[in-house]
């Protein structure tokens, strides 16, 4: 009975502090992320592409919305490997989604006009 | 009579284990800026690296959207504002550190930005010692918002999905093996450092407001603006 309620008392700590949703899911953001900064190859790219794709498809945190910056970063990642109109529409769903960020990124589809 | 104490030091290893050192200080005096300005966007700026590690700084370059954007911020998008930046030869970091903001909301719509400065980063066998000290200031008014700095020793050794022994190991084992799954390579080693550095820093930062709102927040206590931690990969904010 005893090992019962330690392990009951237990399980309820750790949970008190380890069961709280994000606001949003990553996937593997931070690993991609760092492998694109650090190599900027092909294959660093396209692990990159993949993840912006699964953190806009299979989203799971609270808010129920793609994190800010995604769409505009996805859409700059296409931009730079010339697929232009695909780019251009991830950085219009930014402005949607996000309005504070209009002002940086009608800059960026000014220097895309050019 | 053994039995009692046994739980005692239990719950103490466990509470210790998700509690963060506090101040006394509540975080509406400690953090009065961002809690008048309220701001909604953030700039990251390219971190400046003081340490011997040339990686350092794609590590935290990599690692610091993610617990400011959970927290609620509008984080202006890492890459896009990495390539502005360079090509406005600003990337250089520590240029702007007393320099006027103003710029760069005119340019990003930014409200604050946060200068990341890694002071040490000295690897010895298991064990990562990091000091780096984060701060987020106004684009207005150039005042510091927000900063703490910390020496943050951090145990490589530890893996996430296994743990040492005892109940509350294999308490601790089952409660984080479902989130440990990239593939222990060097860099994801470092990637965790310092994304668990910023997670841990970040963890008093006021609620933005794409967050959830909680009334409370401004009495409870912020984390103290200089901190010493040891830390691992079981580390968990969420």
């Amino acid at each position: 009975m005893k090992k019962v309620i330690i392990l009951t008392v237990s399980v309820l700590l750790l949970t008190a502090c380890s069961t709280q949703q994000a606001l949003y899911s990553w996937g593997n953001y931070e690993n991609a992320s760092y492998n694109y900064l650090k190599n900027g190859d092909e294959l660093s790219t396209q692990e990159l592409i993949k993840t912006y794709q699964a953190i806009i498809d299979k989203q799971k945190g609270k808010r129920g919305a793609v994190p800010p910056g995604i769409y505009a970063d996805y859409g700059f990642i296409l931009l730079q490997a010339n697929r232009t109109e695909e780019g251009k529409a991830m950085l219009l769903k930014e402005i949607t989604l996000y309005p504070e960020s209009k002002v940086f990124i009608e800059r960026i589809l000014k220097m895309t006009e050019k | 009579m053994k039995k009692p104490i046994i739980l005692l030091v239990l719950i103490a290893t466990l509470l210790t284990g998700c509690s963060t050192m506090m101040s006394v200080i509540p975080k509406s005096e400690a953090y009065k800026g961002m809690y008048a300005e309220k701001p909604l966007s953030i700039l990251l700026m390219p971190p400046i690296n003081k340490s011997t590690a040339v990686d350092a700084k794609e590590y935290f370059h990599s690692t610091l959207n993610v617990p400011l954007a959970n927290a609620g911020y509008y984080v202006i998008p890492t890459f896009l504002s990495m390539e502005i930046l360079k090509r406005e030869s600003a990337y250089d970091a520590e240029l702007f550190l007393d320099a006027p903001l103003n710029k760069f909301g005119e340019v990003f719509g930014a409200d604050v930005a946060l200068f990341t400065i890694i002071h040490k980063w000295d690897k010895t066998y298991g064990m990562v010692y990091v000091d780096a000290e984060y701060i987020i200031k106004s684009v207005k008014t150039n005042e510091i918002l927000y900063a703490r700095r910390g020496q943050i020793n951090y145990n490589t050794t530890v893996q996430s999905n296994v743990s040492g022994g005892g109940i509350a190991g294999a308490l601790i084992s089952v409660a984080v093996s479902v989130a440990a799954t990239a593939a222990n390579t060097a860099a994801t080693k470092y990637v965790d450092v310092a994304r668990i550095a910023n997670a841990y820093t970040f963890k008093d930062l006021p609620v933005g407001a794409y967050g959830l709102y909680n009334p409370e927040e401004p009495n409870e206590m912020a984390g103290l603006k200089e901190f010493v931690v040891t830390l691992n990969s079981q580390y968990r904010t969420y």
